[in-house]
């Protein structure tokens, strides 16, 4: 039985000492049949989901522990196997099942040339002020169903309040020596609210995840904003919509950071790029000829790939990736010119890169591949108030409600929960399902106004989908409230 | 290498019930539910015409559910020796009594009669990675003669599920199945073909022909020519829709919840809340929740272990049936048919099988274009959400080949193109169908048999540069 190394502490073999127990067998038995290149992870798991909905109470909490075995062959292929059986037999089976894949790859395979990596020891924590674990599951459900009694009104339909947390402890090794632990905290939280009217359904939720632990619960305070949003989803039922054609608009910092995602965080993966991901996720309109030269958006806008914990506590912060290259920090997009990708150590060298910036993340019954960290924009100079007064005629849109964009990450749409009409520098009058679409480097050029520092949040994306089979990992996007000219705009319906 | 191995079902059922007399005897007077899934999977992935992702997975999931005084828990574990059940068992317990009342607790259900179903392919479980590397090279020697790069996927997956309860109920599934996905491009993609093939029994997969569509779209689908957005009566490929299709039983507007099952009917969640009886659809379209039909998947039984039954949610056109589930027959009165998802479930009822189909003789693919005067086949959606759920208005692109037909023969490639098209009004305005095939989705949990259309008048609104 294994013990959680920091929290609950009731059994007899830790984590990393199992996870250095294992490493020894499989990487041993690697090298024994001329592996080039090995590499376990050993990731054990502790989520807890509680949610209500109406009046309807659920809750779950999960354990998983597994280990998955990467291993390169003659550097012409690779095979990838996992198990959640953890015997050392077993353990010896599952890296001759990788073996076997990466031997049969390599008949297919082309040569693999992988970027240099310091050989890592070492442990790494992010940081909690509140164990989750240690939070009643009482005290959860009294504070989602205090969300939801206030959610109660005539024309409400559906109320829903939902948290979640995980604590994940992961060991990794590899054939070159590296020998990292480290221990991963998440918290998200959300409270959905949908009114019924003349204008069919509408939606107004707010929701947040981070790294950390119940601390979030405490700071977004769902109760206190139960009724807020509460209101303007029954008012949404009776808002106008919005005329088609051009207009100014400010977007609030979490539909920022959501359009930061979609249009600049996946095209610069490169694995895409390169075109690994063709068949499903896409390929990307921002090739490597572009580097250095392609004026992606505004002198204005500066978009940082920010893995560390100076950055915030996000969905993409730790210290290693899960091919164990330390977290790092670089500019995707600096001064508005397109600067750099998100890497692994296999695809740098294609870019003529010495070093991977450490964005392999997966599951450990996943196969690691390029994803995003913490792909923030960085804040701007305008005080958010004197944002909106400087702006004659547009709209604030708030909150995104559904998102859309080509296979290179082109042509997208995204529609909001609501707006506001801006007029003369004032908000006015509350709209309801505000659609803006464009072409990405036409709509970050347009950009001209990003809030600072005081607007700025480390918002995070907790399912974004890649690979096949599919693959769902958790994103920071840091973003202010910010400012585009002349946008195509119209109204959901 | 092959599946077998991994997979005897036997020593499943034994292990199964190992595990829940374990957790009988820690839940006490307690009422006790086990669902044990063992799955294999194998996926050769591709890109850039090299083998570059090759993965092979094993997985046993425990989900112990724990029910005493109208209060529920459940605890989910990866780990199976006896110790560590016990410790989920007894949170279980521990979550359980510290949650509040459930006010649709039902006692457990006892022992349940199912339907069979054989979803069980040795062929499947036995193939070897080899076969399915040939399958594979053989696409990549084809795109490279063409000067093209082959991406995609082959993947097999084998499932066992164990459910037993303290009420007596015991069932049991397993199943086998994959898919092969194929794009084959060149220029970044400014030149592309798309092709994907399901099956349960690899022995119906026809490698070449997936192979020979990707190639036949790819060289079709060179220098596109710009079109004005503009409403267009399409052809869309019966693998085309993606995602798109799970919208009609979906919605974000509650937060991605269900629509199509009784609880959230009545609650008035759903988008066709006090529409029943009312012709939402074409007099020419019926959607049936079917796990029975021949080319569906997963198991004859709901979360809690209740049969699922056939039921006709819209027929000719007409909303006529909703899902349902022993809660909603204690709540309402309704017929439980075996729509539950694992308790406790505040979310509602999900038909997970649904089969779109057509009235009449159905068409070949190559039928239906041939019918098509002018307007746009299409061989791919992508990234469609949710826009307006009122007519379920979604927005979306095409992708890997969007085509110019003109007297019933393809005339030219254009550029991909963004719609917003309700789905109501789409399956209000469909001349003809294909058979519906399963589509491989994202999805897992939904398994949604689709068929092929030719309609009218479907809504682009704007053009991709490329």
């Amino acid at each position: 039985m294994l013990k959680h190394d920091r929290f609950q502490c009731d059994s007899v073999i830790s984590t990393k000492d199992l996870g250095e127990e294992l490493a020894r067998i499989s990487l041993d038995l690697a090298k024994r049949e001329n592996a080039t290149y090995a590499e376990l992870r050993l990731v054990n798991t502790r989520t807890e989901d509680v949610s209500v909905v109406n009046e309807n109470p659920a809750s779950e909490e999960a354990s998983t522990i597994g280990v998955g075995i990467r291993v390169l062959y003659k550097d012409l292929g690779w095979g990838f196997a996992d198990t959640d059986e953890l015997e050392h037999d077993n353990i010896r089976g599952t890296t001759k099942k990788a073996l076997a894949l990466a031997r049969g790859a390599s008949k297919l395979g082309i040569k693999v040339t992988r970027a240099s990596e310091p050989v890592h020891v070492d442990k790494w924590e992010s940081p909690v002020k509140k164990d989750p674990f240690r939070v009643p599951t009482e005290t959860k459900y009294e504070l989602l169903q205090d969300t939801t009694k206030r959610m109660k009104e005539k024309d409400i339909v559906a109320r829903r309040g939902q948290m979640n947390f995980a604590i994940i402890e992961k060991y990794f090794a590899n054939s070159e020596g590296s020998k990292i632990f480290q221990v991963l905290s998440y918290a998200g939280v959300s409270a959905i609210v949908a009114a019924k009217g003349p204008t069919g359904v509408q939606r107004r939720s707010i929701q947040q995840s981070t790294g950390g632990g119940y601390e979030l619960i405490d700071e977004m305070d769902l109760p206190a904003q139960a009724l807020e949003i509460t209101k303007d989803a029954l008012a949404l039922t009776r808002a106008p919509t919005i005329q088609e054609g051009k207009s100014d608009i400010i977007l609030s910092g979490d539909q920022v950071a959501l359009q930061v995602h979609e249009s600049c965080g996946h095209p610069i993966e490169l694995d895409r790029v390169l075109g690994y991901e063709a068949n499903f996720a896409g390929r990307s309109f921002l090739q490597p000829d572009q580097l250095g030269k392609l004026q992606y958006g505004s002198e204005h806008v500066n978009i940082v790939m920010d893995a560390t914990l100076d950055h915030g506590n996000g969905l993409g912060t730790f210290g290693y990736d899960d091919e164990g290259v330390k977290a790092q920090r670089k500019y995707a997009v600096k001064n508005g010119k397109f600067v750099g990708y998100l890497m692994s150590r296999e695809t740098a060298p294609r870019v003529g890169e010495t070093r991977s910036n450490g964005c392999m993340r997966a599951e450990y019954y996943k196969l690691p591949i390029i994803r995003m960290t913490n792909v923030s924009l960085e804040p701007g100079t305008w005080d958010y108030d004197e944002m909106i007064e400087d702006t004659r005629d547009g709209y604030l849109m708030v909150t995104n409600y559904g998102w859309s964009i080509d296979q290179k990450r082109y042509n997208f749409q995204f529609n909001t929960e609501k707006g506001y009409r801006i007029k003369n520098g004032s908000i006015g009058e509350m709209v309801r399902g505000p659609t803006y679409a464009g072409i990405t480097p036409e709509f970050w050029n347009s950009c001209d106004a990003i809030a600072n520092k005081k607007s700025w949040v480390l918002w995070g994306t907790p399912n974004c989908g890649k690979g096949q089979p599919g693959q769902t990992m958790i994103t920071g996007h840091g973003a202010s409230p910010s400012r585009f000219r002349n946008i195509r705009v119209f109204g959901a319906s | 290498m092959s599946q077998k191995m991994e997979h005897q079902p036997v020593s499943l059922r034994e292990k199964a019930h190992q595990i829940f007399s374990t957790a009988k005897s820690v839940a006490g007077k307690a009422e006790a539910e086990i669902i044990l899934v063992s799955r294999v999977d194998e996926y050769l992935r591709f890109g850039n015409n090299e083998l570059a992702q090759s993965q092979y997975s094993t997985s046993r999931n425990l989900s112990v559910r724990v029910a005493s005084e109208k209060k529920q828990g459940r605890v989910t574990t990866g780990t199976l020796d006896k110790a560590s059940i016990e410790k989920s068992v007894e949170k279980a317990i521990s979550q359980a009594r510290n949650s509040p009342e459930d006010p649709d607790y039902l006692p457990m259900p006892g022992p349940q009669k199912y339907s069979p179903v054989d979803r069980y392919s040795e062929k499947t479980v036995e193939a070897p990675a080899e076969l399915k590397a040939s399958y594979i090279g053989s696409a990549m020697d084809l795109a490279k003669k063409n000067h093209l790069l082959a991406s995609g996927v082959l993947g097999t997956s084998v499932e066992h599920v164990m459910m037993l309860n303290t009420s007596g109920l015991e069932a049991s599934y397993r199943g086998s199945g994959g898919y092969f996905s194929l794009t084959m491009d060149a220029d970044n993609g400014n030149q592309t073909g798309f092709a994907l093939s399901t099956f349960g029994d690899i022995g119906e997969l026809d490698p070449n022909r997936v192979s020979q569509t990707a190639l036949e779209r790819a060289r079709l689908n060179k220098s596109q020519a710009e079109i004005a957005p503009g409403k267009f009566d399409v052809v869309v490929d019966p693998y085309a829709w993606s995602e798109m299709l799970l919208f009609f039983a979906v919605s974000a507007s509650t937060g991605y919840s269900p629509d199509l099952g009784m609880r959230q009917y009545k609650e008035g969640r759903s988008y066709l809340s006090g529409r029943l009886g009312e012709k939402i659809l074409g007099d020419n379209i019926s959607i049936d929740d079917d796990v029975y039909h021949p080319s569906q998947a997963g198991p004859p039984f709901d979360g809690e272990g209740c049969q699922k039954s056939k039921v006709s949610l819209i027929e000719n056109g007409v909303f006529r049936n909703l899902a349902s589930s022993r809660i909603s027959q204690r709540r309402y009165g309704a017929v439980a048919t075996g729509h539950e998802l694992p308790l406790p479930n505040p979310l509602g009822e999900l038909p997970t099988n649904l089969v779109i189909r057509g009235r009449g003789t159905t068409k070949t693919s190559e039928e239906l274009i041939g019918e098509l005067d002018k307007g746009l086949l299409i061989t791919r959606f992508w990234y469609v959400r949710e826009t307006e759920p009122k007519t379920k208005i979604v927005t979306g692109m095409t992708r890997d080949g969007t085509f110019l037909v003109e007297n019933g023969e393809i005339k030219r490639p254009v550029k991909n193109l963004r719609f917003n098209q309700s789905l109501l009004e789409l399956f209000s305005k469909v001349d003809a169908v294909s058979e519906p095939v399963r589509n491989f989705s994202e999805f897992r949990q939904f398994r949604i048999l689709q068929p092929g259309i030719l309609a009218r008048d479907f809504n682009f609104t704007s053009v991709s540069p490329f």
